[in-house]
């Protein structure tokens, strides 16, 4: 962990001409910029100089703006083959893609930092298997580790069933890993308790793309660039996606795009494009579907939808009765359809349904979202209001978090069926998808055990198993933990952390023997008096659940420390290459899993090194969007291995899917869902695979479902959380200086010196009634967080609702409270408060309820509300050298 | 395909074109700016060991010139006044300002007169006449909208800078005001008196 005194370096050692130079791409958001490594080193003192022939850049310094500087956050020591090396990481400044002009943000900017170094705040990274005796966690080889949780696998499952084994997991952290825990979680164990590091359930994030037939991330970059108008919902790109935004969408704008922004808060990104003929329609947390139904109600009314694109790409009754072509049972879309909430005929008799609800109303939308019925009233105007000489504006639209976690199943259904009749979704420029957040980094190696859900929806077909609920419940006797704090990150997160406190610590069988048989009959008793083993897999000690919680560590080595594959947010795959040694004994999670599932008796994970996984895994991504399976064939062609071959396209990598030519060429897919593309005539040769979602949507038919998005199935929920009294709403994200929050961020010593501690943002007005100024402590509370007691079976349609959980008592209600400091501003929404997501200690998520969506599975994360009352001054509201209290909408 | 790196301003030039021009042309005129103001001359001091002066001057900082930059009755409020610093050569444009409020690092009897250097440490953006009195903050950066609290030795507010912006540190003698060291790398360099 840092401090918050940063003291620069006042010189920075620069490369010389002859140090090695490794591509890679950044760790961090989706974009996934490409980065090189210079690496030479320590011994001999060699650095290089500032004439152009004396440094690796062959730059004269100073350098012009833009070029090759290196600021000392960009330079490290590390070992390298045993050795210390310097390692000074740019962003790529001959980057053809993504982030061109070798653009960079700060958290990417500054990845050296991510590096293991002893004399720096990464000193901390594990380094050694571990097991808690008496209390605290003793270092033990990898041997005695792994015996100890085969074993109690083995035994929790043989006892209790394979539901008893929790794998809670990382979806991003690349393929070679994902695939690994995937195949040993869900092929070999089978089990379904099993679930992502973002939701306590394995269902879609986006259940209304999906039913529309949209891939969440078809769009390519420059689409976003392309569009004229963009409407952009749940996120500033800008904060968390930067080179989406200053190399795409920015430079859109700057050639006329109208850029609308949908969140409550206003940030850069949403300053800029305010300040450049674009809008800010500032929602209150939830009410998203209100606004973008009267958006669609407008264009409606005025017959401004693109017709002739509803005319060729829209579903009939007969088109969206025939589904997605997985038969009747055992579909999401099926089941969500059963009792016509969401199906339509066509779009008539979804413009029907639009206009006859009272609720989208102009008048209506802009009271219950507080956004201004003119804006509102733009919005849909710059989004498809025909020119004078009859041409559409080419419309695109992105969501992203703050939108699909308010109201996962509405928001998403609403937002596809707009996205359909202003004609986005399948053309150059008129584009729909998410914008990303981790980048995309997931393979399946096993398919979820659905039917082994003890969760049943009413009508026909079992939901994937809620790990939260389940948890809590008792249900879970062993957890396996990789790479995410589970706790901070799912909602009521407090009570999450006392219950597991409960399973594991406050049990009485603890271990207090370092003798291999004692070890595992002591948490044998342990599971069967009802607690709960817990095995956690990180890079760093996460407090609480490795700190408090495990039973067993296990180090993981991770981004540069093993060559690893992965995709970005336009399907960009590129190899992250291993640039110095992992610290310690540390193994990448891969090879963690292989050597655990060995001893547990699984066959299949006899892998030598991560290209062997990768060259398993590649034709497992057949018909998915990063299909690149033709690269294993053309890398075997040429008698290279698949690693090899994705080294050779250094920071370009290859877009999937990828079509292999005959002459062994690679070619990869610009864009999904691109109606405008012209296929080879002869289709798709060899071992080739054209899927229908290169140049159709994802449905039966390949056109897309206009759905409806009732208000009603979620209005319940809104109305019994909205702020009563003297609450406020009290949303989350990111910040960007504090993207990667709880791991690499808080050992940057700039980024802690920038933000030292949970912060909140609050109206001046609010602020002002409340008696509080920047930089006071304050104490945020919410004295009813409703949770879910345990998983319930559903008989009647609205059992799984949330006034149908109230009647039958399944909600459960307790107090929550994180501290922060205040920063009063304009720039965000009166009414509405908005903090960092993931504090370690101060975790947002426990203001909000731990309930599930009802028909998705999600979790609404951004629908938390709290008190807030000064406890006092902050440090910071006095001194000078830590924290800003300045607003984040400052424009040029 | 339209790129990234195609698109142009509606001068024509790219992106990083025009960011090398834009800094040109700040310089070429605060350079004007200075002759106008009658500051053409800038006198420098050399440290003389065994006088008081020399022992005001923090150790680590010794290297740098003193270097006379203003006269602190002259400072308007919320107006900033261009100078060069540590030496004439490139990125060496910093600004003084007196903000009405205490600031980190600020003098005069208020403490509210800072100094810092223009180049943004993200990629070397002139935050040239970026200067917002409500906020007491520069930027947004032309090129990717960094911006700095100048109350708080010039850390980011929001943006990509890698880190603050370097702060030119001042001393008061009478009413003449003197930059005496940086705190921090000026963009593009790789040493501060390297320029």
């Amino acid at each position: 962990m840092s401090t918050p005194y940063y003291i620069p370096d006042q010189n920075v050692p620069l490369p010389p001409a002859d140090a090695d130079v490794i591509t890679t791409a950044c760790d961090y958001c989706i974009v996934a910029c490409g980065y090189k490594v210079y690496r030479w080193p320590v011994k001999g003192n060699k650095v290089g100089g500032e004439k152009a022939d004396q440094n690796a850049f062959g730059e004269d310094f100073p350098v012009a703006p833009l070029g090759s500087w290196v600021a000392p956050n960009q330079h490290n020591i590390v070992l390298h083959d045993g050795e210390p090396h310097h390692v000074v990481i740019l962003p790529d400044k001959d980057a053809h893609f993504v982030n061109t002009e070798g653009d960079s943000s700060l958290r990417g900017g500054c990845i050296a930092q991510k590096c293991y170094n002893p004399e720096r705040p990464t000193r901390d990274r594990l380094t050694a298997p571990m097991i808690r005796i008496y209390g605290m966690l003793q270092p033990v080889t990898w041997d005695f580790a792994l015996d100890i949780a085969a074993e109690m696998g083995k035994y929790v499952i043989d006892k209790y069933g394979t539901n008893a084994y929790g794998v809670k997991t990382y979806s991003y952290q690349f393929m070679e890993n994902t695939y690994a825990i995937t195949k040993y979680a869900l092929r070999s164990i089978n089990t379904a308790n099993f679930t992502f590091h973002d939701t306590p359930s394995d269902v879609s994030s986006t259940p209304g793309f999906r039913d529309a037939g949209f891939d969440n991330f078809g769009p390519a970059y420059e689409d976003w660039m392309n569009a004229e108008t963009l409407l952009i919902c749940g996120t500033d790109p800008y904060e968390t996606k930067t080179i989406l935004f200053t190399q795409w969408i920015m430079k859109g704008i700057q050639n006329g795009q109208k850029a609308i922004f949908m969140l409550p808060r206003k940030t850069a990104g949403v300053a800029y494009a305010e300040q450049n003929g674009g809008l800010w329609l500032d929602v209150t947390p939830g009410t998203d579907l209100l606004v973008v139904n009267a958006i669609a109600r407008i264009i409606v009314e005025n017959g401004w939808q693109d017709k002739e694109w509803i005319k060729n790409w829209v579903n009939d009754k007969w088109g969206s009765s025939s589904g997605f072509g997985q038969g009747t049972r055992n579909t999401p879309w099926q089941w969500r359809t059963t009792w016509g909430k969401f199906q339509t005929k066509g779009f008539d008799d979804w413009a029907k349904w639009l206009l006859a609800q009272d609720e989208f109303t102009l008048e209506n939308a802009a009271k219950v979202s507080g956004v201004d019925a003119a804006k509102i009233r733009l919005a849909a105007e710059m989004m498809a209001k025909p020119r004078d000489d009859g041409s559409r504006p080419k419309t695109s639209v992105m969501i992203e978090k703050g939108f699909y976690w308010s109201n996962n199943t509405g928001n998403t259904q609403a937002i596809s069926a707009l996205g359909i009749i202003v004609g986005a979704g399948g053309r150059p420029g008129q584009v729909i998808g998410r914008a990303g957040g981790h980048q995309r980094g997931g393979v399946r190696g096993g398919g979820y055990p659905r039917n082994k859900s003890p969760m049943k929806l009413p009508g026909r077909r079992r939901r994937a198993l809620d790990t939260d609920t389940w948890t809590m419940a008792g249900h879970t006797r062993m957890a396996h933990v990789i790479g995410t704090t589970w706790i901070q990150s799912m909602l009521g997160s407090q009570q999450m952390s006392a219950r597991f406190h409960e399973l594991t610590r406050g049990n009485p069988h603890q271990i207090q023997s370092i003798n291999r048989e004692k070890i595992i009959e002591t948490l044998k008793a342990r599971v069967d008096s009802g607690g709960m083993v817990v095995v956690n897999q990180d890079i760093y000690l996460v407090d609480p659940i490795g700190n408090q919680f495990a039973d067993i560590i296990f180090p993981a080595a991770t981004w540069g420390e093993e060559d690893f594959l992965r995709a970005n947010g336009e399907r960009r795959i590129r190899l992250y290459q291993k640039f110095y040694d992992a610290p310690g004994v540390a193994k990448p999670d891969w090879w963690i899993i292989a050597n655990l599932a060995k001893k547990m008796g699984f066959s299949g994970f006899d892998w030598e090194n991560s290209n062997d996984v990768a060259e398993e895994l590649a034709k497992f991504t057949r018909g998915s969007r990063k299909d690149f399976n033709m690269v294993k064939v053309a890398a075997r062609r040429e008698g290279k291995t698949l690693h090899q071959k994705f080294r050779e396209m250094g920071t370009n990598g290859i877009q999937g899917p990828v079509y292999m030519h005959k002459d062994g060429s690679l070619e990869g897919t610009i864009r999904l869902h691109d109606t405008t593309r012209k296929l080879l005539p002869d289709g798709p040769t060899a071992v080739n695979m054209y899927n229908k979602k290169l140049t159709h949507f994802n449905s039966q038919t390949g056109k897309c479902n206009i759905q409806k998005s009732p208000w009603s199935l979620f209005s319940d929920y809104w109305e019994w959380m909205k702020p009563k009294g003297d609450e406020l709403w009290c949303t989350s994200g990111r910040a960007n200086e504090r993207w990667q929050s709880g791991f690499d961020d808080t050992r940057r010593p700039y980024i802690v010196q920038r933000w030292p501690d949970n912060w909140v943002e609050i109206n001046t007005e609010d602020a002002k009634k409340r008696g509080i100024e920047s930089g006071d402590m304050v104490l945020l509370s919410n004295d009813r967080v409703p949770s879910l007691k345990d998983t319930t079976l559903g008989v009647e349609s609205s059992d799984f609702s949330f006034t149908g959980q109230l009647a039958k008592g399944n909600v459960e209600f307790s107090e929550a409270a994180v501290t922060a400091v205040a920063m009063v501003t304009r720039a965000v929404k009166p009414g509405v408060m908005y903090m960092d997501f993931l504090h370690s200690s101060q975790p947002a998520n426990a203001l909000a309820g731990r309930v599930v969506d009802w028909i998705s599975g999600n979790y609404n994360y951004k629908m938390g509300i709290a008190k807030i009352t000064k406890i006092g001054e902050s440090p910071y509201k006095n001194t000078f050298r830590s924290m800003s209290f300045a607003p984040r909408d400052i424009v040029i | 395909m339209n790129m990234s790196q195609d698109v142009k301003t509606q001068s024509g030039m790219t992106r990083k074109q025009a960011a090398k021009a834009v800094g040109h042309k700040c310089l070429v005129s605060r350079r004007n700016f200075l002759i106008g103001a009658g500051v053409t001359t800038t006198i420098m001091i050399t440290l003389n060991p065994g006088t008081p002066q020399a022992r005001e001057v923090p150790a680590q900082i010794s290297e740098y010139p003193r270097k006379f930059v203003a006269k602190l009755s002259d400072l308007k409020l919320n107006e900033p006044f261009d100078f060069n610093y540590p030496d004439e050569g490139e990125y060496s444009e910093n600004m003084i300002v007196r903000m009405g409020v205490t600031a980190g690092g600020g003098i005069g009897p208020d403490q509210d007169v800072v100094a810092f250097n223009y180049a943004c440490t993200h990629q070397g953006g002139s935050l040239y006449d970026s200067y917002k009195a409500d906020t007491k903050s520069l930027g947004a950066c032309p090129l990717h909208l960094s911006t700095y609290d100048l109350t708080r030795h010039g850390i980011l507010i929001s943006g990509q800078a890698y880190q603050s912006l370097p702060q030119i540190l001042l001393e008061l003698e009478g009413d003449d005001i003197y930059a005496t060291g940086i705190f921090g790398l000026i963009f593009g360099r790789k040493e501060n008196l390297h320029g």
